[in-house]
């Protein structure tokens, strides 16, 4: 081979160069070893988590959580609404299961209470009217 | 003990007890060639004894999770490759000179290494494979000296077979245009 013209299809060149200390792949795995426990004593144990144990976790998390949902919902009469009927309004919201309609007959019930005598008469005598198909318009204009 | 293939290794390495002898399997059946291709991206052999074990103590820590979408050997190489470049990503900050070229000084450094055991030749082939940008460097040697396939360094490297012969080409031209010069 051409000493200042190598050529790189030549089989010599092709062999790497280097070395290595004698012995070093004999007591690598050893010193290896030695690290990764000295590694693994100086730091907290990784805990490995199967997948099966992962979905058994999450699975029970879900179900605890609908346990407490339904134990408060169920035990709640002190707060409940006006008739005993309808759990408190601030407790649904709190548990993101608010229903529109509960809040619009719970803000009707207290208005009504809210009336006086004439002013739950003259209710009553427009919503009776207007049950029975009975032209009121004219009336509320007045 | 018989040597483990690949499978009986990835299944000993999710079985629990098992999990020791797996990877003490893996370590005596891949260390010598995952240490050569380390080797040749660091050149030095004190780095490459600590990217290798660096590289060994993250695969013991993912082995177990290891899916095998692609190959044992595939993967730790492609461990060991991205270990070595990061390697010398922080060599090159850790080095206060700007001006300091470290591929440079991995040249010089080459000159006065007990574990270079290669001719004059050999030499000044490494020191021009050192001048070569950092990927064509790995396609260079991957092919050149361990004569890996394509499809194989493409798989490890996540580059198209295209662009990797594109790169082997240039990085041979560019070779010996350098070695002319001297």
């Amino acid at each position: 081979m051409d000493r200042n013209k190598p050529d790189l299809q030549h089989e010599s060149l092709k062999n790497h160069p280097f070395g290595v200390p004698e012995g070093y792949f004999e007591s690598f795995s050893e010193r290896l070893q030695q690290r990764i426990r000295e590694e693994e004593s100086s730091t907290v144990p990784e805990r490995r988590i199967g997948s099966a144990t992962r979905w058994l976790a999450m699975a029970a998390a879900v179900l605890g959580a609908a346990l407490i949902t339904t134990a408060i919902i169920k035990f709640s009469g002190a707060g409940n609404g006006a008739n005993g009927i309808y759990p408190d309004l601030a407790l649904l919201e709190q548990l993101d299961v608010f229903d529109n309609d509960l809040y619009l007959y719970e803000y009707l019930d207290t208005a009504s209470t809210n009336l006086s005598d004439d002013e739950a008469f003259a209710t009553q005598a427009v919503e009776y009217l207007a049950m029975n198909d009975v032209e009121i318009d004219f009336l509320l204009e007045q | 003990m018989p040597e483990w293939d690949d499978r009986e290794i990835i299944k000993g390495a999710k079985s629990p007890g098992q999990e020791e002898i797996a990877f003490n399997q893996l370590v005596q059946k891949y260390q010598e060639r995952l240490y050569w291709q380390i080797r040749k991206i660091v050149v030095s052999h004190d780095d490459a004894d600590d990217v290798l074990q660096n590289s060994m103590i993250k695969v013991w820590k993912s082995l177990g999770n290891f899916r095998s979408e692609s190959g044992l050997y595939t993967w730790l190489y492609r461990i060991v490759t991205n270990e070595s470049l990061s390697f010398l990503k922080q060599k090159k900050k850790k080095t206060f000179a700007p001006w300091v070229d470290v591929e440079q000084r991995m040249s010089e450094d080459l000159e006065a290494d007990p574990w270079f055991n290669g001719d004059e030749i050999q030499l000044k082939l490494q020191q021009a494979i050192l001048k070569l940008p950092e990927k064509q460097r790995i396609v260079f040697n991957m092919k050149y000296f361990d004569e890996v396939k394509y499809e194989e360094m493409s798989e490890i490297l996540g580059t198209s077979v295209g662009a990797l012969k594109a790169s082997y080409h240039h990085a041979v031209k560019k070779i010996e245009s350098m070695l002319g010069e001297n």
